[in-house]
């Protein structure tokens, strides 16, 4: 989970990080060395999983919000309210 | 530089108020959302706290807050942190400002009490991270301090709880480091007049399924304990019961901090559970003797 952490923190403090993980996805999560559950995870900002594999909240939450998903959407999804 | 120990013929440090906040981001960026009896009795309460801090007179403020990953991450995450820079840039982005409608400036900072007072914890076994630059704020300190000091006058020394991932610092740890905090500050003169601002908490779920919820009765059970400046009514949590009332309440150790530095019981100026704002907001000021 560190490396979905790290990742997390750095998206939301590097506005460049943010453009490279919408235009480029896969070569971003290679450099964080994701791989398996939490790389479909991330790589689909699949909000819910990480947060039911023990996410820090705050860390995700923010990370979500920096890629411009709306608060709402980041609740009715970890709530299961919405896919 | 700043000389340790009992100093003749100077003016012995002081802690001369001590006061406890919520730092909802609400409370400034989007106060019109909340029941308006409810944002008037927060406001009112920030409103006298003002006034007591004024009538003070301090030379200094330590403020003890978490930090919302804004500076520390879980590459280097301190359970303590004393900062002493000489300034501090809040919020720390344009974003975070026009989120919490709070100016972007820099907050002064009082480096020689900073200085002082992380010696004084390492002399006292307390091993706090030291934080002498790069240190900004987010709604920790900017909101609280939007009302109690709004130009930014008084020089602060941070301190930060980790208060945002666990396991975090045990409720009897944080009471000792107020201790420790009162102590050192009595044992200096570059600050004569201090006071201590905690802020954080009550119930709140950020980032989490309950988030909106707010656990009244764990709340006012706090507040009761704080009232009583009961330290072992204070500091008897076990983190089961503090995730009762959601991954915001841990910031109640910055409260902690607080009681083990006033050494008293508080008044509670004000307890509002505001969902607008998603948390159980108060404001306290410890009866200082």
């Amino acid at each position: 989970m560190y490396a979905v952490h790290k990742l997390l923190w750095d998206i939301r403090r590097e506005p460049a990080l943010a453009d490279r993980f919408r235009s480029d996805p896969d070569a971003l999560l290679d450099d964080y060395g994701l791989t398996g559950r939490e790389r479909d995870a991330m790589r689909g900002l699949d909000v819910k999983s990480l947060y039911d594999a023990g996410a820090n909240p705050y860390l995700l939450y923010f990370c979500a919000l920096q890629l411009g998903m709306p608060r709402q959407d980041y609740y009715a999804r970890i709530r299961g309210e919405r896919p | 530089m700043t000389a340790t120990g009992p100093a003749s013929g100077t003016v012995q440090g002081r802690v001369v108020g001590v006061f406890a906040t919520s730092h909802s981001p609400g409370m400034t960026g989007f106060p019109e959302r909340a029941d308006a009896a409810q944002r008037d009795a927060v406001h009112d309460a920030f409103a006298e706290l003002r006034c007591r801090i004024q009538a003070l007179e301090p030379d200094a403020i330590i403020a003890v807050s978490v930090e919302h990953f804004s500076n520390f991450s879980l590459a280097n995450l301190p359970a303590f942190a004393i900062a002493t820079a000489g300034s501090y840039l809040g919020p720390v982005t344009a974003e975070m400002a026009a989120f919490l409608n709070i100016g972007q400036r820099r907050y002064p900072g009082h480096a020689d009490l900073g200085e002082h007072v992380y010696r004084f914890a390492l002399e006292s076994e307390f091993d706090p991270a030291l934080v002498q630059g790069d240190f900004e704020f987010d709604e920790n300190f900017c909101v609280p301090l939007e009302f109690l000091d709004p130009r930014s006058r008084i020089p602060l020394v941070p301190v930060v709880v980790n208060g945002v991932n666990r396991p975090a610092p045990t409720p009897r740890r944080c009471y000792e480091f107020g201790r420790m905090l009162r102590a050192a500050v009595a044992a200096q003169h570059s600050a004569p007049r201090v006071v201590v601002l905690a802020t954080g908490g009550l119930s709140h779920w950020v980032g989490m399924r309950e988030s909106g919820q707010i656990n009244e009765s764990f709340d006012r059970d706090f507040l009761g304990r704080l009232s009583s400046g009961d330290a072992a009514r204070l500091t008897d949590y076990r983190q089961e019961q503090i995730d009762e009332a959601g991954n915001g309440a841990d910031e109640i150790r910055t409260w902690l901090v607080a009681a083990g530095a006033a050494g008293t019981g508080f008044d509670i100026l004000t307890y509002e559970p505001v969902p607008a704002w998603l948390t159980g907001t108060a404001v306290a000021a410890a009866r200082m003797p």
